[in-house]
């Protein structure tokens, strides 16, 4: 099944929900679809797309909005669902229940840019250390880094 | 004059100071044959061809911080790498290499020594599990409880094997058993299966590869050692290293024949005999990978204990047929 | 009794700081729980703020073993976004250190598996042959782990006729002495009872669960970017996916060797036919905006790097996904029900890649306690006055 074809069969499959399909390059297409829609999309390319290998989940601190794109491929292309969720209330469904391998990467997302993943299964942290201070996340555009002072134990004051 | 005489006996030779310095050779030579079956050098700088490499660790060793957990039992934890090695000489002094006079039994030689040898080399693991325990490391408590684990399973084919060359002599002392195979060097044979069974029950008795399992420094870190340190881990390491020695002697008394022709010839006899038992548990060190616990209680009792106590029944009937 | 024990994040299984928490009952283990970050470096955020040339060069140091993966990954991905085509030589050269670096990351692979196993003969004969492929890297690249031989555009050095045939020997000698592991990893008895049934990934759980590389393959699913997504010289070369199906760490074993001996067979193939030409083209400094999505087969595993650019000289974005995270959920899956002896042998076998050094040495005196950043030239005059101090050794020949 050749690109074009899959976004043909796409744009009948998901009708006004897809509210972008782009092709750019051989076996990359890029799919944009509402936060309310994510699962829907999910399962639907799981079921009939063949893509129940989720690469990764990439964020993206787009300044009003957090852009969100899910990295899936199939065994012929490679199919990127993007979305995107305000910084005022930035939210996400979770898609662990499709995909249970997905729950590394909602974790990620969630502690690196502070979306909130809805119903995540486990929503520990995954890199950042037990004392970062909550509410700070270092992949938005405005956090910088400012090496702390180092404090060396039994050292000199 | 018997006191200096008993005196010498205990800490020259054979005792400590002997003990000392073959078991650190035979821990040299182990770990030199290791080394060139696995394409290494093995140790070649301290002294001549590395040879006093194991004695400048146990120095390094007993240099080192000595440091004893908070929660440990601090007594027992102190005391169990002495005994482990007090345990393991005394076993030493019962090698017949040392008392070939059969017509004279004495304090070290006497009818049952076997049955003594046996059970001076069993309490090392017992004393190991003690330590375990008593270290209180989470890793420590796994590696005790895979000792004892392990010591249902290698202990029983070992003492069959053992005991059915002594059976075929018809005598409990390991002088009189040596002697009887010189006098009729054939009947070693009989015992092949039995020496190749004792051979892998030492092997896991001293916890070498394939049996390191109480110490697999990939699954549980140092085992059983994880909290010792200094100059208990030292002993606790010569203990080992002595215990080769005197196993692999008990196996050269009990099936290749034992040490004829008085003190020097004897002698000569125990280093090559030890040495090539070291050097067979060597390849089989450096031949197998580790097994998991349940595999070596599954195999010493599916494998060993079958093919001892076939040894054992062989050895009896043949007994009955011989003359 | 049930009790928790850790894994890390020092332990002598772990080559890097990573933390497995397991709760075990006995010997047997009931739960399993992975806490990442101990080597969190912040290279997506530092990315930002560096140039597109100076991120070759970070990307390279996401990784010490599969080094030239990510910086392929990385440089593949801005090559398409600055719209240039590299010439055939340069792709066909940096495509033979992949290869070799996936031969390389196997046998390190496969000699650690024989440590974990405590079999340290096996260990110590593989890695003595890992020199060879080595050695064959620091004739190509100067460089034994970090090779810095991809340049946007193509690569930095040439091959030539001496070179080439150098690799060519190699190689086969690595073949003969691969498939003889082949046969021992697959035959030696202990070692088969160590790994054969132990660390079940079911092919449905591999799917779900999204396990990627050899983990995957080992467990009967196919699947390979060289060959789902050719990319840059992988259509033109003959090779095949190689898979098990016993969905255990044997399986894993054997594609590994498998994978090797198909390596060898592209190596010599890009050997043979490498074109004439340039070896790299100019690439402008600036890339348009965009985005692009690199994948590329790792030894681990799929790679994949996203990379948004926003009309500057520096990345709006870089993602970076190795291929040991998409591993994990797999891992956790596979350890419950093990042994504690398993531990090592499951978790080593998707061949963790935990990401090692920081990129400035900020040293503390211990005594003194001041920070300072150590220039590498102090760093280089301190040991040469070691050297010199150094007391004299014998020389280290086998003297029996």
């Amino acid at each position: 099944m050749s690109d074009t074809e899959i976004v043909e069969r796409l744009k009948g499959d998901l009708g006004a929900r897809a509210l972008e399909i782009a092709n750019p390059d051989r076996r990359r297409i890029f799919l944009k679809v509402a936060p309310a829609d994510l699962v829907a999309a999910v399962t639907l390319l799981r079921d009939r797309y063949d893509c129940a290998f989720l690469s990764t989940i990439s964020g993206l601190d787009a300044g009003e909005a957090f852009e969100v794109l899910y990295h899936f491929a199939s065994p012929v292309t490679t199919i990127h669902v993007r979305t995107a969720t305000p910084r005022s209330d930035p939210r996400l469904p979770s898609i662990c229940a499709v995909i249970p391998g997905a729950v590394l990467y909602e974790r990620e997302i969630q502690e690196m840019f502070g979306i909130v993943v809805d119903g995540i299964p486990d929503g520990r942290r995954l890199n950042l250390p037990d004392d970062w201070p909550d509410g700070v996340f270092p992949m938005r555009k405005d956090w910088k880094h400012v090496r702390p002072e180092e404090v060396i134990p039994g050292g000199k004051p | 004059m018997a006191a200096l005489r008993t005196i010498l006996y205990l800490l020259v030779y054979p005792g400590v100071l002997f003990l000392f310095a073959y078991s650190t050779f035979c821990e040299w030579f182990d770990r030199k044959a290791y080394a060139r079956l696995q394409n290494r050098m093995g140790p070649t700088h301290t002294g001549k061809f590395g040879l006093l490499q194991p004695i400048a660790d146990f120095v390094k060793l007993l240099a080192k911080e000595d440091v004893v957990p908070a929660a440990a039992d601090k007594g027992l934890f102190a005391v169990l790498p002495a005994i482990a090695l007090a345990v393991v000489s005394t076993a030493g002094l019962l090698l017949p290499v040392w008392n070939f006079d059969l017509a004279r039994p004495t304090w070290t030689s006497f009818p049952g020594d076997i049955i003594v040898i046996l059970y001076l080399l069993s309490l090392p693991t017992l004393i190991l599990f003690l330590a375990a325990w008593s270290s209180t490391n989470l890793f420590s408590t796994i590696g005790g409880a895979r000792v004892l684990t392990m010591l249902f399973g290698y202990e029983v084919p070992l003492f069959l094997a053992v005991l059915s060359p002594a059976i075929l002599a018809d005598s409990w002392r390991l002088a009189e058993i040596a002697a009887f195979y010189q006098a009729r060097p054939a009947y070693l044979l009989f015992n092949l299966l039995g020496f190749l069974v004792a051979l892998v029950a030492v092997q896991a008795k001293l916890e070498r590869t394939p049996f390191d399992i109480p110490h697999a420094e990939t699954e549980i870190v140092g085992g059983t050692f994880t909290e010792y340190s200094g100059k208990k881990l030292a002993l606790f390491r010569l203990a080992f290293d002595i215990e080769l020695v005197v196993a692999s002697g008990l196996l050269a008394a009990v099936f290749l024949g034992g040490f004829p022709g008085g003190a020097v010839v004897g002698f000569a006899h125990f280093a090559v005999k030890t040495l090539f038992i070291v050097f067979l548990l060597s390849l089989l060190r450096a031949l197998t990978s580790r097994i998991r616990v349940d595999q070596v209680v599954s195999f010493s009792w599916k494998v060993l204990a079958p093919l001892a106590v076939l040894q054992l029944l062989a050895a009896i009937l043949l007994k009955g047929f011989l003359p | 009794m049930s009790f928790e024990i850790p894994i890390g994040p020092q332990h002598p299984a772990l080559k890097e700081p990573i933390s497995l928490r397991m709760t075990v009952e006995g010997e047997v283990i009931t739960n399993a729980d992975i806490r990442l970050g101990y080597n969190h470096r912040g290279i997506e955020k530092v990315a930002e703020e560096k140039n597109w040339t100076q991120n070759i060069y970070l990307a390279e140091r996401i990784c010490g073993i599969c080094s030239h993966s990510h910086a392929t990954c990385y440089v593949q991905g801005v090559e398409k976004l600055m719209e240039l085509q590299p010439p055939r030589r340069g792709l066909y050269i940096r495509y033979l250190v992949s290869e070799l670096e996936r031969v390389h990351s196997h046998l390190l692979w496969l000699g650690v598996a024989g440590h974990e196993a405590g079999f340290d003969s096996f260990f110590m004969y593989v890695w003595r042959d890992r020199e060879i492929v080595m050695d064959l890297l620091e004739m190509i690249t100067g460089n034994r782990v970090h090779y810095a031989i991809n340049a946007i555009g193509g690569v930095r050095r040439d091959l030539d006729a001496g070179q080439k045939a150098k690799v060519l020997e190699g190689v086969a000698t690595l073949k003969k002495r691969s498939e003889y592991y082949l046969n021992l990893g697959g035959t030696e008895p202990s070692f088969v009872a160590r790994i054969a049934g132990v660390g079940r990934l079911s092919r449905e759980l591999a799917i779900a669960l999204c396990a990627t590389g050899p983990t995957a393959r080992a467990s009967g699913v196919a699947r390979d970017v060289r060959k789902e997504d050719p990319y840059a010289v992988y259509d033109e070369l003959d090779f095949e996916i190689c898979t098990a199906d016993t969905c255990d760490v044997l399986g894993r074993v054997v594609v590994r060797i498998k994978e090797l001996l198909e390596s060898y067979k592209m190596i010599e193939q890009m050997v043979r036919n490498l074109p004439a030409g340039d070896i790299a083209c100019k690439a402008p400094r600036k890339a348009k905006p965009g985005e692009v999505v690199s994948r590329y087969e790792a030894p681990r595993g799929e790679n994949i790097h996203y990379i948004r650019a926003n009309g500057t000289d520096r990345p709006e974005r870089l993602k970076v996904r190795a291929p040991t995270l998409g591993n994990y959920p797999a891992t956790v899956e596979m350890l419950k029900k093990g042994f504690i002896a398993d531990i090592p042998l499951i978790f080593a076998a998707i061949d963790p890649c935990i990401c090692c050094a920081e990129r400035a040495v900020a040293l503390i005196d211990a005594r003194g306690g001041e920070t300072a950043v150590v220039r590498m030239s102090d760093l280089r005059r301190q040991a040469i006055a070691r050297h010199l101090n150094a007391p004299v050794k014998g020389n280290a020949a086998w003297p029996l």
